[in-house]
C-alpha cells in the first residue's frame, strides 16, 4: 500500500473533499470489506459495518493527523472495531470499542511504528507461533473475533482469572519477541 | 467486576488490552484520557495498534457490491444537499430570481470563453454565530460584482451599526461598509478583490453608529461565514 497516497487522500477527506472520499473508497474498500467479512462472517452484516466505517472515516478524517498511526492501520482499525462492535451488540452488556484517532494523542517522540512493514507483519505471525500453548490463538481470537476474557475462558475451559493471567503472559512474551 | 486482578496491569498491558478490546470499561475510559496527555503511553498504544493490525494482512480483499457505495454516498452527502438547498430556499422573491439571473449571465459569459462545459460558480455564504441571533445570507453576483445580502434573523440594535467586513486568508479585515437597517441590501466588491471572492470570508461586527472609527472592527463579531460554491 502506498502510504503517502492514502495519507494525502485522508487529508483531503478531512477538508470534506468528495472526490477524494470516492478515491479513498475505491482504493481501500475491498480490504476493509474483507476485514468486516472476516469478523462478522455474514455479507449483509459486513456491508452495514463497512458503510458505518466509511461514515466514521468521513466524519473523523480531520482527527487522523493527530494520532500517529499509519493510514492503513487507522482505516483497518476503524473497520475492525466497527465490525466487532456489531458482533458484540448481539450479546448482552456489550461495550463499544472506540476507534483510534477519535481521541487525541499526546505528541511524543517519533514512534517506531512508522517502520512497520511487511517483515514486521511476518514477525508478528512468527512471534504468535512461539507463544506457549494456545496463547497465540487466544490473542487472535480477541483481535479477529472480538472474544472477551469471559469468552476465552469458556473456550479454553479455564477460570476467568487464569485466562487473564495466561493471556497477559502471552502479551508480555509477544512484546518481547516483537521488540527483538 | 467481581474477579480480583492477580496481575496488576502495567501500562504495556493496559495498552495491549485496550487495543484488543479486552480492557474493562473503566480501564478503557482511563486509557483514552491518558492518551491525550501522556506521550509515552500513547506510543505504547500506537505500537499495539500497528502490530495487531498485521493480523489482518492475510485477509484477502473482497470487492464490496456497488450498492454499498451508493447507500454510503447517499447517507454521507444527503444532509449537505439538503442544507444547501435550504440555504437557497431561504432566498425568496427577488433574491432567488437574482441568483438564477446571475447564474444565467454566468453561463452566457462562459459560453464565449474556451470552457463552455464548466458550470458557472455561484458563491454564497451564510453568516451567523453562536453568540448572536443575527443571521445574514450573502450571494455573490459575479456580473455586477456585487454581494446581495439578506438578513433572515436578528434585528438592528438602536444606536449601533452593523458593519460588513471582507477577510482574505492571512489578511486583516477590510470594511465593505455599514449595513442599512433594511432586510436586504447590496454591496459592491472592490475591483482588486474580484478574482479572490472564492477565498473570501464575510463578517458583521457591532460598531458605533456610522461604523468603526478605526478602520478595523472594534466591537463583537456578530456573524461570520465563508464563501461556498453552491
Amino acid at each position: 500500500m502506498d502510504r503517502q497516497e492514502i495519507e494525502d487522500l485522508i487529508a483531503r477527506v478531512a477538508l470534506q473533499d468528495r472526490a477524494a472520499f470516492e478515491q479513498l473508497y475505491d482504493r481501500v474498500s475491498a480490504k476493509l470489506f474483507g476485514v468486516c467479512l472476516r469478523v462478522l462472517n455474514s455479507r449483509a452484516a459486513a456491508e452495514d459495518a463497512m458503510q458505518d466505517t466509511f461514515v466514521k472515516i468521513w466524519n473523523n478524517a480531520d482527527r487522523y493527523n493527530s494520532n500517529d498511526l499509519s493510514p492503513m492501520t487507522w482505516l483497518i482499525t476503524i473497520a475492525r472495531n466497527t465490525a466487532i462492535d456489531r458482533l458484540r451488540a448481539r450479546k448482552k452488556g456489550h461495550q463499544n470499542l472506540d476507534s483510534p484517532g477519535f481521541e487525541l494523542v499526546a505528541p511524543g517522540p517519533t514512534p517506531e511504528q512508522s517502520a512497520v512493514n511487511a517483515s514486521e507483519a511476518a514477525k508478528l505471525a512468527g512471534c504468535l507461533e512461539t507463544l506457549e500453548g494456545d496463547r497465540g490463538q487466544a490473542i487472535r481470537g480477541a483481535y479477529l473475533d472480538g472474544e472477551t476474557y469471559a469468552d476465552l475462558a469458556v473456550r479454553f475451559n479455564v477460570p476467568l482469572n487464569t485466562m487473564r493471567t495466561w493471556l497477559r503472559r502471552g502479551l508480555i512474551a509477544l512484546r518481547e519477541c516483537m521488540s527483538l | 467486576m467481581s474477579d480480583v486482578n492477580d496481575t496488576a496491569p502495567d501500562d504495556e498491558m493496559l495498552a495491549a488490552e485496550m487495543v484488543l478490546g479486552l480492557a474493562s470499561e473503566q480501564d478503557t475510559a482511563a486509557a483514552r484520557q491518558r492518551m491525550a496527555s501522556d506521550a509515552a503511553f500513547s506510543t505504547k498504544v500506537v505500537f499495539w495498534y500497528e502490530r495487531m493490525t498485521a493480523l489482518t494482512d492475510d485477509i484477502d480483499p473482497v470487492k464490496p457490491p456497488a450498492r454499498v457505495k451508493k447507500k454510503l454516498f447517499a447517507q454521507v452527502f444527503a444532509r449537505q444537499k439538503v442544507s444547501i438547498l435550504q440555504r437557497v430556499l431561504l432566498w425568496q422573491g427577488v433574491a432567488m430570481a437574482s441568483l438564477l439571473f446571475a447564474g444565467y449571465l454566468g453561463v452566457q459569459l462562459l459560453k464565449v470563453t474556451t470552457h463552455p462545459d464548466i458550470p458557472p460558480p455561484v458563491l454564497a455564504a451564510q453568516l451567523d454565530s453562536d453568540s448572536s441571533p443575527l443571521r445574514v445570507l450573502a450571494v455573490l453576483e459575479p456580473v455586477k460584482n456585487e454581494i446581495a445580502l439578506r438578513r433572515v434573523a436578528g434585528e438592528p440594535v438602536p444606536n449601533r451599526s452593523f458593519e460588513l467586513w471582507a477577510i482574505l486568508p492571512d489578511q486583516a479585515p477590510v470594511s465593505l461598509g455599514v449595513l442599512p437597517d433594511s432586510e436586504t441590501t447590496r454591496v459592491a466588491i472592490p475591483p482588486s478583490w474580484r478574482d479572490q471572492t472564492a477565498q473570501m470570508t464575510l463578517a458583521i461586527s457591532d460598531e458605533p453608529i456610522g461604523g468603526s472609527p478605526t478602520g478595523a472592527p472594534t466591537g463583537d463579531v456578530l456573524a461570520i461565514g465563508a464563501m461556498t460554491n453552491l
